[in-house]
């Protein structure tokens, strides 16, 4: 009987001892790989910055972890000024820019390593299919409020916004030569899916994002359409052409220029050993 | 005239219960309606290998695996400090101290100012202090102690409130047997006043254990396996703001993450409820 019950017992904690197990077997297995990448890149790098770059600096960190057992690289969200400030600051070593470099901001070394398109985007339902440079801005700093105006239905236009810091945002205030101040928006969102999942919900709404994220929304049925700028679609082939106005570039960022493991990691992220990544995340490489 | 008068009592209350019911049914549609989009969303997502392992491609793929343990570390830390300390703060404000002091009524206010404080204005805490001036970075131990901050007010409050809800006689009695202040503490006071511990504790393990606007400046966005509570771990909540918001093609991964953290919450809750039927409700009698 209490064999039984030990029998259950060592049954029931079956998958527990495995782990442990592989838990031990696990432990000389690093050590090992610790002292064969010895002489190789060691340390630890913390990234601040875009939210939008985000997801791809982590995905391009666990590839060079994996290159470098020994490498962690840390990568913190939180947007573009806040990865100025850390970088400026040495709070983080490597700062995520998601826009061009400002004037102001010369004191940094920039490397682009990726490109990213913004259009305006509207539910799909809208019978509107493009809006000239003048309308959009017309929209948007409160000129026209009914989508009568620019051959739509009879209805008040829901203006979406980014909210300030957004590097989308800049762009989109660069390109229409914009203030920030001169914007009358009904919503102010965040980060990109926020404002798809905003316009998606609101057959009114217009709003502008990241056209790597509105594309893969789009064909994966979210019920919105992607805007021509100046009569060139908005698509990320555009972008890469160079053709498309409205884009950005994605900087990483440094206070001084980089040695050792930061400028290794910069040149593995501009490196062709990346596209991939950058692709998955729904961004435009720089060169083909 | 008394018929006239009951019709009317009768209408009235026909509305009342009207309104209370109705009321009723609206909160719980709410909640399961909740509770059934969520689930209808991740029930086909949730497999073994999604609760262990840890996320690829920004977190479309893989699972959760790494975010799990990050979260259980933080919650951790944050009720391996704060039970402690509010427990402790408690008996001295409801035990120690006179309603009327101004040490008492000083604690109080602030506390109940603080209970008031968005999370937001927490986490530039607990960047600017656990983070930079003492130099913990963003790390697990970092996003726990601010969590702690954020959970003491709600669980001293509430366990004072238990404290202040055992009756004096219970002291009184204590006193005339000849048990000390320490053995009464232990034995009577404490397990009677269990129940406002547990209130303030689920009520606080929901704030934190929810919390992503604290967490992003302190645990910080790393979803790598974390190998000590010095290393950077990103907690579920922020998991799942992340994927909805941030990553295109993430709101699979973000359901099925909701519905393990409603269930992580729904556990949390019916452990603590379970440890106050039987363990320390016993103390109680085997004095």
């Amino acid at each position: 009987m209490s064999t039984c019950r030990a029998l259950f017992m060592l049954k029931k904690y079956a998958p527990l001892v495995a782990l442990s197990m592989a838990v031990l077997m696990y432990i000389p297995a690093s050590v090992e790989a610790q002292s064969a990448a010895a002489d190789q890149l060691t340390g630890k790098l913390v990234i601040t910055g875009a939210s939008t770059l985000a997801p791809l600096i982590a995905e391009i960190g666990k590839r060079f972890e994996s290159l470098y057992p020994t490498v962690r690289i840390d990568v913190q969200s939180g947007g573009s000024s806040r990865g100025v400030a850390d970088a400026r600051q040495g709070l983080s070593d490597i700062g995520m820019v998601s826009r061009a470099m400002k004037e102001d901001e010369r004191d940094l070394s920039a490397f682009p390593v990726a490109r990213d398109g913004v259009c305006p985007i509207l539910h799909r339902e809208n019978p509107v299919q493009a809006l000239t440079d003048e309308q959009i801005v017309a929209i948007y700093t409160g000129k026209i409020t009914n989508w009568k105006a620019v051959g739509g239905v009879d209805a008040p236009i829901t203006v979406v916004n980014k909210a300030d810091g957004r590097s989308t945002l800049e762009v989109f205030l660069q390109h229409f030569k914009l203030k920030s101040s001169d914007i009358k928006a009904q919503v102010v969102i965040g980060d990109n899916e926020q404002g798809v999942k905003t316009v998606a919900g609101n057959r009114n709404a217009i709003g502008y994002v990241s056209i790597g994220t509105a594309e893969y929304d789009a064909v994966r049925g979210v019920p919105i359409k992607l805007l021509p700028v100046g009569g060139v679609a908005a698509s990320t082939e555009n972008v890469q052409k160079g053709v498309f106005p409205l884009s950005r570039p994605l900087h990483i960022v440094t206070r001084t220029s980089p040695a050792g493991l930061a400028k290794a990691f910069i040149e593995f992220a501009q490196s062709k050993a990346v596209y991939d990544l950058i692709r998955q995340q729904y961004f435009v490489p720089l060169a083909d | 005239m008394v018929k006239m008068m009951e019709r009317n009592l009768d209408g009235r209350e026909l509305l009342a219960s009207t309104l209370v019911w109705s009321a009723v049914a609206l909160v719980t549609a709410t909640f399961c309606w909740l509770l059934g989009d969520i689930i209808w969303h991740a029930l086909s997502h949730i497999t073994w290998t999604f609760l262990t392992t840890p996320p690829r491609n920004a977190g479309r793929e893989g699972g959760i695996g790494s975010i799990l343990i990050s979260t259980t570390l933080i919650l951790g830390v944050c009720l391996g400090v704060s039970v402690p300390i509010g427990l402790g703060t408690a008996v001295l404000l409801a035990e120690f101290t006179t309603d009327d002091s101004l040490f008492g009524r000083l604690t109080r206010r602030s506390l109940d100012v603080l209970s008031g404080v968005p999370s937001i204005v927490f986490g530039l805490f607990g960047n600017a202090f656990f983070c930079k001036t003492l130099g913990l970075g963003f790390s697990i131990l970092s996003g726990g102690l601010t969590l702690a901050c954020m959970v003491l007010p709600i669980l001293i409050r509430s366990t004072e409130e238990g404290f202040r809800a055992v009756p004096t006689g219970y002291r009184l009695s204590a006193a005339a047997l000849g048990l000390s202040r320490t053995t009464t503490l232990v034995h009577l006071l404490l397990p009677a006043a269990v129940p406002g511990l547990l209130v303030g504790l689920v009520l606080g393990m929901g704030r934190a254990i929810a919390e992503t606007a604290a967490l992003i400046f302190t645990s910080g966005y790393v979803d790598r396996m974390p190998e000590s509570l010095l290393d950077s771990g990103r907690a579920l909540s922020i998991h799942i703001f992340d994927l909805s918001m941030n990553v295109p093609g993430g709101d699979a991964n973000a359901y099925a993450s909701a519905l393990v953290l409603v269930v992580l919450l729904l556990a949390i809750n019916g452990t603590a409820s379970w440890l106050a039927e039987h363990w320390l409700r016993r103390r109680i009698v085997t004095i």
